[in-house]
């Protein structure tokens, strides 16, 4: 949940980029690094095996700047997408505010969505979090390959997207949908903040 | 601080920072405090398959720092300390006085949330604004 500093007048919150292996979990905060302003984020701490593949989590924080007389930060967390790291999966799930859902839009990796989808769901309840009220967007990675290999964003949307969030076609890569993306979680995300406090 | 310690961090579980102490400039706190929460959940999982009760504190000891971490539950939940210490100074000597702070950080924890409007004056504009600058669309 976010973190609300009265004292220091900070507020921060938790995103998480879910989704299976090599979706491009990892791309997009690479990108967002290498793109937002030096004094607008900190670090990037990758816990990644030796063949770069996400092991534990990649961490990335941002300032957005003031909202109301508040300091306000993103703390950017991927998940490791493979299935046999579920339960450090979990642990980066916990404390989440709102979740990126990167799928891969290879037709032939839509199993794969479709189960780490349904694995995002089984987390968020374990946690004891209502996958409905929590704040979901989908990017729809990889639109940049050949369309015969590939699934449009309304096929996507048709097997992923149920509750009808708004959904992102994207090539990481090259940054193409990244920022939109993450722009659209991080409304998403101050909003719910701004509706659960009273007025 | 009397325990020696060189940098203290008092964070939530999930690795977000509630105050800090000590020479942070020497180190990358919101990473720190990622990471230390990422050990200190790994190692309760663990604990939790042994069916053992979870590790209350943790150290590592290097040749010129140490690192403790400790969790202690408050009436507002469970917090975690993250302490960095020198040669000048020792893991009993860091664990007398993290006792000491939990107890007066317990103390010290309000019982009920006291409820604040936050975002209230001017969100919409600001929120637009911050995301434009931020985003730069």
């Amino acid at each position: 949940m976010s973190l609300v500093n009265f004292t220091t007048r900070e507020i921060t919150c938790k995103i998480v980029y879910y989704g299976p292996g090599r979706s491009g979990k990892t791309t997009n905060l690479q990108y967002v690094y290498g793109r937002v302003p030096e004094d607008r984020r900190g670090r990037m701490v990758s816990l990644a095996t030796e063949t770069e593949r996400t092991l534990f989590f990649d961490f990335l924080p941002l300032e957005l700047g003031s909202i109301s007389g508040f300091t306000t930060r993103f703390h950017l967390y991927t998940v490791p997408g493979q299935v046999y790291y579920n339960s450090t999966r979990k642990l980066v799930l916990q404390g989440a505010d709102g979740v990126v859902f990167v799928a891969d839009s290879q037709a032939r990796q839509l199993d794969q969505n479709i189960e780490s989808m349904q694995n995002l769901q089984a987390n968020l309840l374990e946690l004891d979090e209502d996958a409905r009220s929590m704040p979901l967007v989908f990017q729809y990675n990889k639109q940049d390959l050949p369309s015969d290999l590939i699934l449009t964003p309304e096929e996507l949307d048709q097997a992923l997207n149920f509750w009808g969030v708004p959904s992102f076609p994207s090539d990481a890569l090259r940054g193409e949908g990244v920022f939109e993306t993450l722009r659209a979680v991080s409304e998403l995300v101050l909003r719910r903040l701004s509706q659960e406090a009273p007025a | 601080m009397e325990s020696g310690a060189r940098l203290t961090l008092l964070m939530t579980p999930a690795g977000q920072v509630l105050a800090q102490y000590g020479f942070t400039r020497a180190v990358d706190v919101m990473a720190a405090a990622a990471l230390g929460a990422a050990i200190f959940s790994s190692t309760t999982e663990i604990a939790k398959m042994l069916k053992e009760r979870e590790f209350a504190a943790l150290n590592h000891e290097g040749l010129q720092h140490g690192i403790f971490l400790g969790s202690f539950d408050t009436r507002r939940g469970r917090l975690l300390a993250l302490v960095v210490y020198g040669p000048d100074s020792s893991l009993g000597l860091v664990q007398l006085f993290f006792e000491d702070l939990v107890a007066k950080l317990i103390a010290a924890s309000p019982e009920k949330v006291e409820q604040k409007p936050v975002l209230a004056a001017d969100f919409e504009r600001e929120l637009t604004q911050s995301l434009a600058s931020l985003f730069g669309r």
